[in-house]
């Protein structure tokens, strides 16, 4: 339980840290901390659901792209703002780190687990957003030919 | 809003140079296309074509009095996250789509997007996301903070020195040879700190993580080219910072071999 609450609260300063480091207006920074909140919170439940890094992943994914493109409409600014800012904490460094720290170390089986690892957070963070995109393009595209027509 | 020729060419310059830094700020493909199309349209263009790919923008304009005119722009490096020139020039676009500026304001307004970085902001925000995901991971306070330092130096290291480098690749494996060898040098002495887990969380500041969500959303909005140019370089920039950090922890020597 200790463990969830400490990588809640780092998860959120570290999307914080992003939405700082790229500069965004004040008034988006608590949308960024609380994309990365519900991002990584959502994951972890994802986890303890199904306990499949890909679905998990593939849930914090979809919901932080829906989050993001609500947003958008919400303030009025590009949803890459909020997208990025709030998907950061799947970003797999670690798995990364490992992949190639275990290469290096000649320990093949291992380097390999963790190559699988990278791989399904990076598909999953990319369906999920797909999925979402998807929809809210179709629905985009619905609205604007209802108005020339 | 009728255009006299010479603001028409001026508009067009103007739409480039918008065009562009969207491009270099971490607009995707079609976002670009899009606003340059409206801004076309809000100014009285009868046709506005836009061509944008990774590398190069080409737009051209035909107006009421018949005049056609065309201007193409090479962007030299896109991709990159100053997201807030985008914020600036989304809202720039929004306003001239209600009510078109005249141009010289609007070239002023172009201008004022192109404002550089928050430093406070910047060093701030890269020493608190890394020090985050330090922790993030897994490590202790105490990794969190060599993180956040370590963060500064490739701040510094962005500010100062990436415009030497031939390309990204190399400046990432520069970038995080140099910090890794410091921070495999840094953590040996200090006790109770985790090489490894201070140098995930630098890892995450230089992972290209806007180039690879934009290629994805490149590719899925049907600008395949674009999308896979993208892709396949923010893979080239990963690999490049994981060669960096290996020969780090290869030469130091930080995990027994």
């Amino acid at each position: 339980m200790n463990e969830i609450m400490i990588q809640l609260i780092t998860g959120m300063l570290g999307s914080l840290g992003f939405a700082l480091l790229f500069g965004l207006k004040k008034q988006y920074l608590i949308v960024a901390a609380l994309g990365g909140l519900l991002n990584w919170g959502l994951y972890l439940f994802g986890m303890h659901w199904w306990n499949a890094i890909f679905f998990a992943g593939l849930l914090a994914s979809a919901s932080s792209a829906l989050y993001s493109e609500i947003m958008a409409r919400v303030k009025k600014a590009p949803s890459t703002l909020f997208f990025i800012t709030s998907v950061i904490p799947l970003i797999p460094g670690r798995a990364l780190y490992y992949t190639c720290s275990n290469a290096v170390m000649r320990n093949w089986e291992e380097a390999k687990s963790y190559a699988n690892i990278t791989l399904q957070y990076a598909l999953s963070i990319a369906a999920g957003a797909c999925i979402i995109w998807a929809i809210t393009l179709t629905i985009d595209n619905i609205k604007n030919n209802k108005k020339i027509n | 809003m009728t255009l006299t020729k010479a603001e028409e060419y001026k508009l067009l310059h103007l739409l480039l140079d918008m065009g562009e830094m969207m491009m270099c700020s971490g607009g995707e493909v079609r976002r670009v296309e899009n606003t340059l199309s409206l801004m076309g349209k809000a100014y009285g263009a009868t046709e506005t074509d836009v061509m944008v790919i990774t590398a190069s923008i080409i737009v051209t304009m035909k107006f009421g009095d018949g005049n056609l005119i065309t201007e193409s722009r090479r962007v030299e490096s896109p991709g990159s996250n100053k997201l807030w020139r985008l914020e600036g020039l989304n809202a720039l676009s929004r306003k001239c789509c209600e009510s078109p500026l005249p141009i010289e304001e609007l070239e002023l307004e172009i201008k004022s997007c192109k404002q550089p970085a928050n430093l406070w902001k910047f060093y701030l925000g890269s020493a608190l996301a890394a020090g985050a995901f330090a922790v993030f991971f897994g490590g202790n306070i105490l990794d969190g903070i060599i993180a956040a330092v370590f963060a500064l130096l490739v701040c510094f290291f962005q500010r100062k020195i990436s415009n030497i480098f031939p390309n990204n690749i190399i400046f990432n494996i520069v970038c995080s040879f140099v910090v890794g060898v410091l921070i495999c040098m840094a953590t040996r002495f200090i006790p109770t700190t985790h090489t490894d887990m201070v140098i995930i969380g630098v890892i995450m500041l230089l992972i290209p993580g806007i180039a690879f969500t934009n290629s994805m959303r490149d590719i899925l909005v049907g600008d395949t080219i674009s999308g896979l140019m993208r892709l396949i370089e923010s893979l080239l920039w990963a690999a490049g910072l994981a060669v960096g950090f290996m020969l780090a922890i290869l030469l130091v020597g930080g995990i027994a071999i």
